[in-house]
């Protein structure tokens, strides 16, 4: 089991006149399994982009294990322990799946053997039931195959902490189980999942604790039944859920 | 069509593709050997192929940085430029401390080979930022500016009348000048591709392709885009500095003219590599060997007529010089490829040699087989 401690302090992110994630505050200690949700336009992706390192933050701090990972490029928080998926997948498209799995591996373990990187590309493909795709250009493949690639391919970047990007939209159920799986699998492994998804059923079935944006605020952190009663949850979002 | 099928079902059951593609490529090796030798050959024969390696030298390196890294640099003529004018420049005028009669014609391509490598290392973080249109737009300007400095300061430079560099070979008789100068640029190009293969081979390679594919990807995946993105600007730059430098020490040319830097030599570099297949280096250095051979040998056509006919003014040949229309035809060739074999007219033969054509038909006969898969297929259709 890895080390983990991520702390977001105060995070700020302006665009232009439009104040994206607003002074966002809170940690991760465990490899637990946190709910990430919110209306559109919330800030989750903008916030996800932020702790990747894709986006420099207007104002605060973020620490990851004693190390400072704000404004780092995204392959220098990578290597700290921070991977995520992208909500608009991104395959690399004239790439074979193969391929798209052996670039995380090669370039997080330069020095492994290149034989045993493909071993766990395999094992990791077979988990998501999508080995028999090995040899195909990704871009072939199907939204929902893509959504596995990504999922795939943040595996064998084996990072402590986890954020997936709806993982769940645009994927029929069977395939749904098989990312179910992969969470479970995941969490049991001892890393720290951050699940940001739209699907409420998913997201209380799985959580361990919740987090609620609203306007780039974080309105509620925690228990999954104690958040699903806040008030402030009820009016911004939940509200209008219920019936 | 039958005949080829079974001509190629005999290939795959017997010596396979693949190794018949490097027979092939030993053959036509060994035949680039003996050309010199062939004594029915002139030396301005000679000449044509010196320059047909230097074009592939320089096609095939473009094809790494924009064809499998995707970086479209238009400043690729440019840098060979830089590694040319600083080799003269320096053995002219010598260094800092050093005096110009202290530096060989070989330190001097030394030095200048090192200068475009560190150009390229300040180009490529410069264009750490930009993509796709604005740096073509970028090294277009970066290409001009440097012409035009080369063009203006004529005190340093020659300006239009060139800079002639130190000879690196001195061998008085022509016919042996000639055969040593075509060894030399042969064993550069194979060097050169030998470099570029082990490069687009190594790890760095799909590292390169990654970020060609998306940028923000490859980062996210753990790729030091920024390492990659300027190492391959600093490589290629390098490749090409060395190119020009050794081929205008009199190896193939006497003198490195600003015109050369012109962006449409440049866009000529492009169309070799585009109509030989951007994304392979063989492809792209034989587009452009094969490119300049044409482009030599059409300078005068010559049709002898049969039947004993005559031309209006008494010859019995026709005789066409095409002049610049070359080159209308050869930017049509380009447009066709581009519209319809958008991988380059060899890329066909060599993906048959390479046997990848065979791998995804299996895949594809495997997956159809495959009923277990074949269900989880359909589900994810949504
Ligand atoms: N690059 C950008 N430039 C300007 N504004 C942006 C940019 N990226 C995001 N925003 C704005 O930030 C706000 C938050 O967007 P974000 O994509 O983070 O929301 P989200 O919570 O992920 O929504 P969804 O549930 O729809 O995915 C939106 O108002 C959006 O318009
Ligand atoms: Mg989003």
């Amino acid at each position: 089991m890895s080390e983990i401690n991520l702390e977001l302090n105060s995070i700020v992110m302006r665009f232009g006149g439009n104040q994206a994630v607003d002074h966002v505050s809170f940690s991760v200690i465990k490899p637990q399994l946190i709910g990430m949700i919110g209306p559109n336009g919330a800030g989750k992706t903008t916030l996800t982009n932020v702790m990747s390192g894709m986006l420099k933050p207007t104002n605060g701090t973020i620490y990851l294990n004693g190390r400072r990972i704000d404004g780092h490029p995204p392959y220098d928080v990578v290597r700290a322990g921070l991977g995520r998926t992208f909500q608009i997948t991104r395959a690399l498209g004239r790439m074979t799946v193969m391929e798209n799995m052996m670039v995380p591996g090669l370039a997080i373990r330069p020095r492994a053997r290149r034989a045993d990187i493909e071993a766990r590309a395999h094992e990791i493909l077979d988990l998501l039931t999508i080995d028999h795709l090995t040899n195909e250009l990704s871009r072939a493949l199907s939204g929902g195959q893509r959504k596995l690639l990504e999922l795939g391919r943040l595996l064998m970047l084996d990072p402590a902490v986890i954020i997936l990007d709806e993982p769940f939209a645009g994927v029929h159920p069977r395939l749904q189980e098989t990312i179910y799986s992969y969470i479970h699998r995941v969490h049991e492994d001892g890393k720290a999942i951050i699940l940001i998804s739209h699907n409420m059923g998913a997201v209380f079935e799985l959580s361990q604790r919740l987090i609620v944006l609203n306007n780039g605020a974080l309105i509620a952190d925690g228990e999954p039944q104690a958040v699903k009663s806040d008030p402030a949850v009820i009016e911004a979002y939940l509200g209008e859920d219920e019936d | 069509m039958a005949l080829f099928q079974r001509i190629e079902a005999a290939v795959d059951a017997g010596i396979g593709r693949r190794r018949l593609g490097y027979a092939l490529l030993a053959l036509i090796i060994v035949y680039f050997l003996w050309f010199p030798n062939d004594t029915s050959q002139s030396n301005y024969a000679k000449t044509v192929f010196i320059s047909g390696f230097f074009y592939a030298i320089m096609s095939s390196s473009w094809a790494l940085l924009a064809g499998i890294a995707g970086q479209f640099s238009f400043g690729h003529m440019a840098f060979m430029g830089i590694g040319a004018y600083v080799a003269g420049l320096v053995a002219r005028d010598g260094l800092a401390f050093l005096t110009a009669e202290s530096i060989s014609a070989v330190g001097a391509i030394f030095i200048g080979t090192l200068v475009a490598g560190l150009v390229g290392l300040v180009i490529g973080w410069l264009l750490l930022r930009l993509r796709s249109a604005y740096l073509a737009l970028f090294t277009i300007a970066f290409s001009e500016l440097f012409r035009i400095v080369m063009l203006t300061e004529y005190d340093y430079t020659g300006g239009s009348n060139g800079l002639s560099l130190r000879p690196l070979l001195q061998i008085a008789d022509v016919d042996t000048a000639r055969q040593v100068e075509y060894y030399l640029m042969f064993a550069l190009l194979i060097v050169c591709l030998l470099a570029l293969y082990w490069v687009s081979n190594s790890p760095i390679g799909l590292f390169l392709r990654a970020m060609r594919e998306d940028e923000d990807a490859a980062s996210a995946l753990g790729v030091n885009v920024v390492r990659y993105k300027i190492l391959v600007f600093v490589f290629t730059s390098m490749i090409v500095g060395l190119a020009g430098a050794i081929f205008y020490s009199d190896v193939g040319s006497e003198r490195i003219i600003p015109e050369q830097l012109e962006i449409l030599q440049m866009s000529l570099i492009i169309a070799y590599a585009v109509i030989g297949g951007m994304e392979s280096l063989i492809g792209a250095a034989a587009g452009a060997f094969i490119a300049r051979y044409l482009l030599e040998a059409t300078r005068q056509v010559v049709i002898t007529l049969p039947f004993g006919l005559t031309m209006a003014d008494g010859s019995d040949a026709f005789v066409w010089e095409p002049g610049a229309w070359r080159y209308a035809l050869f930017g049509l060739v380009m447009v066709l490829t581009l519209r319809f074999m958008r991988n380059g007219l060899l890329y066909p033969i060599i993906t048959w040699f390479s046997g990848r054509g065979l791998v995804m038909k299996e895949t594809v006969a495997k997956r159809e087989s495959d009923e277990d898969h074949a269900g989880r297929l359909e589900v994810d259709n949504e």
